[in-house]
């Protein structure tokens, strides 16, 4: 799982993927989410008067560990009266591994 | 404080604002009744703060729409008129019954969980082969009996949420202890009085005891949405807790590990452009 932010143009390197889609101002999309950006792109965008990118933010292993922790921890709050009911294991468990899967 | 008896309470929903005639129109054409479509949408323009909360979740990146629709007729050529009739329904919902003054309760997340409601029961439509606009009607409506407790009595609702703080026990089990009687039975009894379909009314009667409810009615998909509204974690309420779940109801439901994981992700999606409404 990644992180994302808005940074300028003007500091983005190539290399650096985008979170989300580049669109004119028609709202056309110039450049799609998850793009590795190169050189090329970036003097591209440059010429048509971009200034700003939400790009991905990647972040680290122990982060992630903390974050996956943390979200695991909050399920087995909500569940904290009905973990071991028959009729919760279903949904306990798929949301358990529901939310592990979006931290990939 | 002597508590009130539950047909007191139902007898005071007077006192409580009504639903625009713009939701109960459209609730009427959902029940079958014969409505002129392009007249329906004149009407739904005309309410301002419907019209746009709609257009905000229409133009969310969950229709995935090449062009922006600028309008409520635009919105029904492109989406549908069913889609946009579930859309109008919520709107006028979320802004027209205020939940009044009550010291700890927190309208944005009770709607939260409500909105979260109507999109999971829309969600598990599509496994279970059922029709999702009843569907997502109900989970709108599940809880509508909660928001008159906490309109009509503040006070009483003051201790309800106060017991909840203290013991860590279900808001229904409190509800129990202070009124003698649930938001079920309220949500129930109010959509009696106002002629809602009687499958509706079975479900918010019998969201939480869905044995209890019509076999093969809403009320077992109910009691599952409300649940993986909670487990989603939707209304972010610190101290929220999941509602109990009748297995046999939830075997009877039939999904396997896929098809759950769908609806969790479904769901997710859908809560996420819906929740534009409330902004």
């Amino acid at each position: 799982m990644n992180d994302s932010q808005l940074q300028p143009l003007d500091a983005t390197l190539p290399g650096t993927v985008l979170a989300a889609p580049v669109t004119d101002a028609n709202g056309a999309v110039l450049l799609p989410a998850g793009l590795a950006l190169t050189e090329a792109h970036l003097d591209s965008l440059r010429r048509r008067g971009i200034e700003n990118l939400t790009v991905v933010l990647a972040i680290d292993a122990e982060e992630l560990a903390r974050r996956r922790e943390k979200l695991r921890l909050r399920i087995m709050h909500l569940f904290r009266h009905t973990a071991e009911d028959p009729g919760s294991q279903a949904l306990l468990h798929a949301i358990l591994a529901f939310r592990e899967g979006q931290m990939k | 404080m002597t508590p009130p008896s539950l047909s007191e309470m139902i007898g005071r929903i007077h006192g409580l604002p009504v639903m625009p005639a713009v939701a109960l129109e459209v609730l009427d054409s959902m029940a079958g009744a014969d409505t002129d479509i392009k007249d329906l949408a004149r009407r739904i323009t005309q309410d301002q703060a419907i019209a746009a909360r709609v257009l905000r979740v229409a133009n969310s990146p969950l229709y995935g729409l090449q062009m922006r629709v600028a309008s409520i007729h635009d919105a029904i050529v492109v989406l549908g008129f069913s889609a946009v009739r579930s859309l109008v329904l919520a709107a006028a919902i979320v802004t027209s019954l205020p939940a009044g003054r009550c010291p700890g309760f927190n309208q944005e997340r009770f709607w939260r969980h409500v909105l979260g409601t109507a999109v999971a029961a829309q969600a598990l439509a599509k496994p279970l082969k059922r029709s999702p606009e009843p569907l997502f009607i109900a989970g709108l409506l599940h809880d509508i009996g909660r928001l008159v407790m906490v309109a009509l009595y503040p006070e009483h609702y003051t201790r309800v949420l106060d017991q909840v703080g203290e013991q860590d026990c279900c808001l229904r089990d409190a509800e129990q202890t202070v009124f003698g009687f649930d938001h079920a039975a309220v949500g129930a009894a109010l959509a009696g009085r106002w002629n809602f379909p009687a499958d509706i009314v079975d479900a918010l009667a019998w969201h939480h005891e869905p044995e209890r409810g019509t076999p093969d009615g809403m009320a077992a998909v109910i009691h599952y949405a409300d649940a993986i509204s909670q487990a989603l974690d939707l209304d972010g309420a610190e101290n929220g807790q999941m509602p109990r779940l009748h297995q046999k109801t939830i075997d009877g439901l039939g999904l396997d590990w896929q098809k759950l994981t769908e609806v969790l992700a479904d769901t997710e999606a859908r809560f996420n452009s819906y929740q534009l409404m409330l902004g």
